[in-house]
């Protein structure tokens, strides 16, 4: 009996506070509760001064147990200016250092070239045999078509682009190209893929006579549009009495 | 024209001061062109009541002579040569008939196709000379030549499909697309407008003035204005939705493109400021036009095109930057037509016998720019280069004449009577002639440089063009135009104006002459009087051959050094006693300085020790168009080899070391290959000399194959030298090197004849392992070399009784090869490559194969591949394959009788709208048959001469002088083939090369040929066609070499192939119901391939039989009649073929006539 009013207390007065949404009870809430259920409130202040109540003594007090210090390396990072000083430090300095753990990368170049020239030829031999298998093919023995399928000839409508233009791949390839120009200057001697992009001797001058020009461009292309040449003026609009 | 009168300027009945040209209207769906003309004529004689213009093609409505109504008559001559289905069918015949047709029409004569009655009322004015206006309101409609038009069949606008239109033809071929006195020699002034599409450009020659809105806003219309006179040929035209590049050096140059290919032309045009810089400060005289244009297009006729102030090429010469082998080969290009604006276009000739003068002046400063450009190195071999095929075209054919004069028109006095057409017309040459005419012109300068000193040289040149321009500024009247046009006369007199000198022996042994030097030498030491008797003997009886007298340089490497001797070659003495300088080894310890100065140290112990001579050299300046056959021992060939510092003389040592498989040679080819001070193009010859020594010395060669160690060295990795290094293109020298070592290196044979395992294992790794990744350079080629190199390690299979070749039974070499080339191939459809190179590569490789018995013979795979909508390289190397197809089999006479009957209607009628496609399929003809009536014919209904029996004896021994001789003894040497095939390839390669331009010209050329039979106008039919042509002239000239016997059935053979693919092709994209008709095509190769294992005899008798036999048959049934035959179908074919064309062509020769208003 007593119980079941107790928790019926509490369980109201959990309901009113949350009713004005807060997560804990305060006093007035349990007040509200007790109203509710009847109770008289203005009874209880005379009961609680009543002469003969018990008093139950307070436990005693036990010592707190020392939480053990955790294991620092190091000082921490005091805050910066900008954060709070109520905010928690942060972590200790050993949580920001990384230990990889990966396997130790073959670096043999022969078992490198092998497998990248294995690689491209699997991928490649998949890739022409998908192409092959879902699209037309033309093969070159009347009894088996599928050991060596070709993938047949198709006329294109405009078939200088296709023959003329880099390939996307190209493209790509020659950005990077660029790109790493420079770097091959500066860390030839670590890499161990670099020791083929020697020998480029002492034929250079020689050879530069085919060169490629490509110092052209940038410099001029700003004054392009100041260029008087007839194909870049704008096209006349027509005369009312032209001769015909 | 002769030359006496050449000097006083050229005389015209009709001289045309200013022509308008305007077209109105062009329609790319339909292909046709509407237009006008207005021409001013100024009359120069009196009682001028008829004027004879030039035109082909068009359909003229009106014509108005100030502004009166004008009579008159359409009459072209050259539509259809031969009247009345002449059952001649003799070459000899043709070609009279035909240059009598030309000269009708020949523009330098007077003459024309188009004449028009001055009205009466007007003759008084013309009698008083005054000025007459013409006005010719014509069309064009799907013109077949002269007026190209490339409509891609997709999509979209015109301009989105990127449709284009351009004009186009051998030599003078403007009358093709309007009226005008088609002559190099009759200058006038141009106002041109082109009315089009408001997203298309049209790009002409002269100044662009303006360009006006149509009143509609959806057409603009170009104004051009060209004040410098110009010849009607020079004039040009292009139309395309052309993107516009202003050229960042030069601002009056613009260059045009199709669309999408911006960048590859900012690229490829990068260079061309600096050989405008070259011409103009060697010529010191600048450029003359006041604006330049470059346009790009498809389908291009030749590779490069040179008019008036604007110059048309091969859209397939762009490239971008990671292309190594197209730039320079591209940069050429560029070049030769910047030199042809100079002298072809803006100084134009005086008459066709004045034509080498323009030739041999742009070829010779475009050599000078090569000089200058790529080194002397590569200007030495490239001289050489063209000698040798100048010498070669002219023994084989009897010779090139550079100024034909004519006297009196008398047929006995042609000077040319040893080929089977008229020089006496540009457009009555063959193709090949015309290359050959351009190279000796050339050369021929250079021989005049040799004797007058470049200096004088371009002073004369100088002093032509600043004639020509103080003329070009001048008015009509003061008759200062002529100083525009050069003549033989007026060169040779500036010549020796500027210079002093007399060079009329040189002009008379090499100009007024055909025919080459022909020098064998050979020598002994005479040890007591310390004398080298060099004994020079001439061959001037062969054909193309001539007699020289006059000085020759010997050059002579003694051990004291180098000395230069000339000899006087005179009508009788054939030895000379040289003096030598050094006592046999005297002073063995010194230094031996070489001709250029330097001081070697030699290994002396090869030579002869009582002889001090090194080697000797017959004209090492090539100062004479010979061939020099010369005899060395082989150590004296070694050294020249390691010592000579001349390219040409390396390269010679190279080629007679072939003679000489001995150790010490095989060393001194190493060294060379080894040597990065060396030029590499002899590195590169030398490796395909090491591999036939190491081939010759097979049993006694010790150590790795030939090179390999070389190229491991080179090429691949310190630490595993089976891997290659990742490619680095960056040295082009040994980017060449490394291309060209494995395709010999494939060459090598073991003692079985087999390409050694190893080798065939080394190059399946180099194309394992090959990785791009970090090049800057495209690989295409590398990698197209590497599939060659595995095509020329196919040797012959080993077959078992003649047993079918399947799969099961591949040999498994071949199947590893065949892996590669099938991944090759389908990964080009999906990562093209530049150019397409590696499926030509591919394409060749699988012909080999097949070639070898290792996969079942089928040309349906080449079929598919050599069809329109292809990129033009892998078609021409799908047609080769297609065409090889016939060599060494044996087809009936029914075959051949269609043949010649369809080639004689091609060139007879079908060709008329293209000057090059007809001497092609003359070229043809004559090949096949020779110069009279072709054996396989059945006798003439006339009945000439002959019956059965005699027909034997009389009309096979006429074709003889010819390689054609051979007709009835086919050689079938499928078991040879493999090996002379394979050092086929690779030599052909370069020969290939250098042939390319003019092939794809001509193929491209072709393109707008031959459509004439269905009527739809450009076709690939007709580029197959002129590539087959072209191809077979290749053939002919490869296999002279080596297989001689077989010529004659192959090219009979390739020619049939090309008549498919003429059928084939032509019916294709014309007309799609009739696709039937490319199944049908497929008849015959298959048929054919069975029975190429015919021996010698069994070809020759049944091939007799079958003459006779059908000779029988033809006789009662006559031609119409379907032989019940295999090849039923291509004579439904052929049928199909021609009686559109009959139609057509007799429709149009009389189409115009008497059309006028009257």
């Amino acid at each position: 009996m007593l119980q079941s009013y107790i928790s019926e207390i509490g369980r109201s007065a959990k309901s009113y506070c949350e009713h004005t949404a807060r997560t804990q009870p305060t006093l007035s809430d349990i007040v509200v509760t007790l109203v509710e259920m009847g109770f008289n409130v203005e009874t209880l202040p005379a009961y609680a001064k009543r002469s003969q109540r018990m008093v139950i003594t307070a436990p005693p007090v036990t010592n707190q147990p020392v939480t053990p210090k955790a294991l620092t390396a190091g000082q921490n990072k005091p805050h910066p200016s900008h954060i709070p000083g109520h905010f928690p430090e942060f972590p200790d300095p050993h949580t920001y250092i990384k230990t990889p753990t990966y396997r130790e990368p073959v670096s043999d170049y022969q078992v490198l070239r092998e497998k990248a020239a294995s690689q491209r030829r699997d991928v490649e031999r998949a890739l022409t045999r998908f192409m092959a298998k879902t699209g037309e093919t033309q093969s070159l023995f009347k009894d088996d078509v599928s050991t060596f399928p070709l993938i047949a000839a198709r006329p294109f409508t405009v078939p200088y682009l296709t023959a003329l233009l880099p390939s996307e791949l190209e493209m790509q390839q020659m950005e990077e190209t660029d790109s790493s120009e420079q770097d091959d200057q500066t860390d030839t001697e670590n890499l161990p893929l670099h020791m083929s992009t020697d020998d480029s001797g002492p034929e250079k001058e020689n050879a530069s006579v085919l060169q490629q020009n490509t110092s052209l461009s940038g410099s001029r292309n700003g004054e392009e549009n100041m260029i008087d040449n007839p194909y870049l003026r704008p096209v006349k609009k027509p005369k009312i009495r032209r001769k015909k | 024209m002769n030359r006496k009168k050449g000097d006083k300027g050229f005389e015209s009945p009709r001289p045309t001061t200013h022509q308008v040209v305007c077209i109105n209207n062009i329609n790319f769906q339909r292909k046709s062109v509407v237009g006008y003309v207005e021409l001013t004529i100024f009359p120069t004689v009196a009682n001028l009541n008829r004027i004879k213009l030039n035109s082909k093609q068009c359909r003229i409505y009106r014509v108005r002579v100030n502004d009166l109504e004008a009579a008159f008559i359409y009459n072209d001559p050259t539509l259809e040569v031969c009247h009345h289905e002449s059952k001649q069918r003799n070459l000899n015949y043709f070609s009279n008939a035909y240059a009598a047709a030309v000269s009708a029409v020949d523009p330098d004569a007077g003459n024309g196709e188009l004449c028009i009655k001055v009205p009466s009322e007007l003759w008084k004015h013309v009698d008083e000379l005054k000025v007459l206006k013409v006005h010719i309101n014509f069309s064009l409609d799907q013109p077949k030549g002269g007026l190209h038009f490339v409509v891609p069949n997709m999509e979209g606008s015109m301009a989105e499909r990127g449709a284009h239109v351009f004009s186009c033809g051998y030599q003078n071929s403007t009358r093709f697309w309007f009226p005008c006195v088609d002559s190099y020699s009759e200058l006038c002034t141009w106002k041109l407008e082109y009315t089009v599409d408001a997203a298309m450009v049209a790009v002409s020659n002269g100044d662009l003035v303006e360009t006006v809105y149509t009143h509609d806003m959806r057409k603009k219309t170009f104004h051009y204005m060209l004040a410098i006179p110009t010849a009607a040929s020079n004039i040009s035209l292009a139309i395309g939705p052309f993107e516009i590049l202003v050229d960042p050096y030069m601002h009056e140059v613009t260059h045009f493109c199709l669309p999408q290919l911006l960048p590859l032309l900012k690229h490829t045009t990068s260079y061309l400021h600096e050989v405008f810089e070259f011409y103009e400060e060697i010529l010191t005289c600048r450029y003359p036009y006041s604006c330049f244009k470059t346009v790009f297009i498809d389908e291009a006729y030749v590779e490069v095109a040179a008019y008036a102030s604007m110059s048309i090429f091969s859209t397939n010469l762009l490239h971008s930057a990671m292309i190594i082998d197209e730039t320079p080969l591209t940069r050429r290009c560029l070049a030769q037509a910047l030199a042809q604006q100079f002298f072809g276009c803006f100084i134009s000739r005086m008459s066709w016998s004045d034509e080498w003068v323009l030739k041999g002046i742009s070829g010779y400063i475009y050599g000078l720019w090569m000089k200058k450009t790529f080194g002397v190195n590569e200007y030495r071999h490239w001289i050489k280069q063209e000698l040798d095929q100048i010498v070669a075209y002219e023994l084989k054919t009897g010779g090139v004449l550079l100024h034909p004069i004519f006297g009196g028109g008398k047929e006995k006095d042609n000077p040319a009577s040893h080929l089977h057409f008229s020089i006496k017309h540009p457009h009555t040459l063959s193709w090949e002639y015309y290359t050959m005419f351009q190279c000796k012109a050339h050369l021929v300068m250079r021989l005049i440089e040799n004797r007058i000193s470049m200096e004088f040289m371009l002073q004369v040149f100088n002093k032509l063009l600043s004639l020509a321009s103080t003329a070009s500024s001048q008015k009509f009247q003061s008759h200062m135009w002529s100083q525009m046009l050069v003549s033989t006369s007026g060169f040779l007199k500036s010549i020796s104006n500027v210079s002093g000198k007399d060079i009329q022996p040189l002009i008379k042994q090499w100009v007024d002459q055909s025919g080459v030097v022909k020098f064998y030498g050979s020598f002994a030491f005479n040890r007591k009087r310390n004398v080298l008797e060099l004994e020079i003997k001439q061959d001037y009886t062969s054909p193309g051959t001539q007699k020289y007298v006059g000085p020759l340089k010997v050059t002579v490497q003694e051990l004291d050094g180098s000395f230069n001797h000339t000899l006087q070659i005179e009508e009788n003495s054939l030895k000379h006693d040289i003096p030598c300088h050094s006592k046999s080894r005297r002073n063995k310890k010194k230094k031996i300085p070489l001709m250029n100065g330097e001081e070697v140290d030699m290994d002396l112990s090869a030579m002869d020790a009582d002889s001090p001579l090194l080697w000797i050299r017959i004209d090492p300046d090539m100062s004479v168009l010979r061939k020099v056959e010369f005899e060395q021992s082989d150590f004296m060939w070694q050294y020249q080899l390691r010592y000579e510092r001349d390219v040409v003389a390396q390269e010679e040592a190279i080629l007679a070391l072939e003679k000489f498989p001995t150790p010490a040679s095989r060393l001194a080819l190493t060294d060379i290959l080894e040597q990065e001070q060396c030029f590499y193009r002899v590195r590169m010859l030398a490796c395909f000399c090491l591999a036939k020594i190491a081939n010759s010395m097979v049993s006694t060669w010790t150590g790795p194959p030939a090179m390999k160690s070389l190229f491991t060295r080179m090429f691949c990795c310190k630490t595993c030298p089976n891997i290659v290094k990742t490619n680095n293109f960056m040295n082009f020298q040994s980017y060449f090197l490394q291309k060209t070592m494995p395709v010999a290196m494939a060459l090598l044979r073991d003692v079985h004849n087999l390409c050694p395992k190893e080798v065939l294992m080394f190059i399946l790794d180099l194309i394992k392992y090959n990785d791009n990744r970090k090049n800057k350079f495209s690989d295409n080629y590398y990698r197209a070399e590497l599939i060659d190199a595995l095509a020329n390690s196919v040797t012959p299979a080993v077959s078992v009784n003649n047993e079918v070749r399947t799969l099961d039974n591949l040999n498994p070499d071949v199947r590893l090869i065949l892996e590669e080339i099938t991944r090759f191939l389908n990964m080009e459809k999906l990562l093209p490559s530049y150019r397409h190179t590696i499926t030509v590569s591919c394409l060749k490789a699988i012909r080999v194969l097949q070639k070898n018995g290792h996969v079942p013979s089928d040309p349906a795979l080449f079929k598919s591949y050599a069809e329109y909508g292809h990129f033009v390289d892998v078609r021409i190397a799908a047609l080769e394959a297609v065409v090889d197809y016939t060599k060494g089999t044996f087809a009936c006479v029914f075959l051949f009788i269609s043949l010649v009957d369809q080639l004689w209607k091609l060139m007879n009628s079908g060709t008329s709208h293209d000057w090059r496609l007809r001497c092609g399929a003359v070229d043809l003809y004559f090949t096949l048959f020779g110069l009279s009536r072709p054996s396989c014919l059945p006798l003439p209904e006339l009945g000439l001469v002959l019956n059965l029996k005699e027909k034997k004896a009389v009309l096979n021994p006429t074709i003889i002088p010819e390689s054609v001789a051979n007709n009835q003894e086919p050689v079938n040497s499928t078991n040879n083939h493999g090996q002379s095939v394979g050092f086929q390839n690779t030599e052909d390669d370069h020969l290939i090369k250098e042939t390319a331009s003019s092939i794809s010209g001509h193929q491209q050329g072709v393109k707008r040929k031959a459509d004439m039979p269905l009527g739809s106008p450009l076709e690939p039919g007709q580029i197959l066609e002129k590539n087959e042509d072209s191809k077979v002239k290749l053939k002919i000239r490869f296999s002279n070499s080596q297989e001689e016997e077989e010529i004659d059935m192959d090219t009979v053979h390739d020619s049939q192939a090309f008549i498919y693919h003429h059928l084939n092709m032509l019916e294709r994209p014309s007309t799609p119901g009739k696709e039937q008709s490319s199944g049908e095509v497929n008849m015959h190769p298959v048929s054919a391939a069975p029975l190429s294992v015919f021996s010698k005899e069994s070809n020759s008798s049944k091939h007799s039989d079958h003459h006779h036999h059908h000779h029988h048959e033809h006789k009662k049934k006559k031609k119409k009649h379907k032989h019940k035959h295999k090849h039923k179908h291509k004579h439904d074919n052929k049928e199909k073929e021609k009686d559109p064309f009959k139609k057509k062509c007799t429709c149009c020769s009389w189409y115009f006539l008497w059309e006028g208003k009257d």
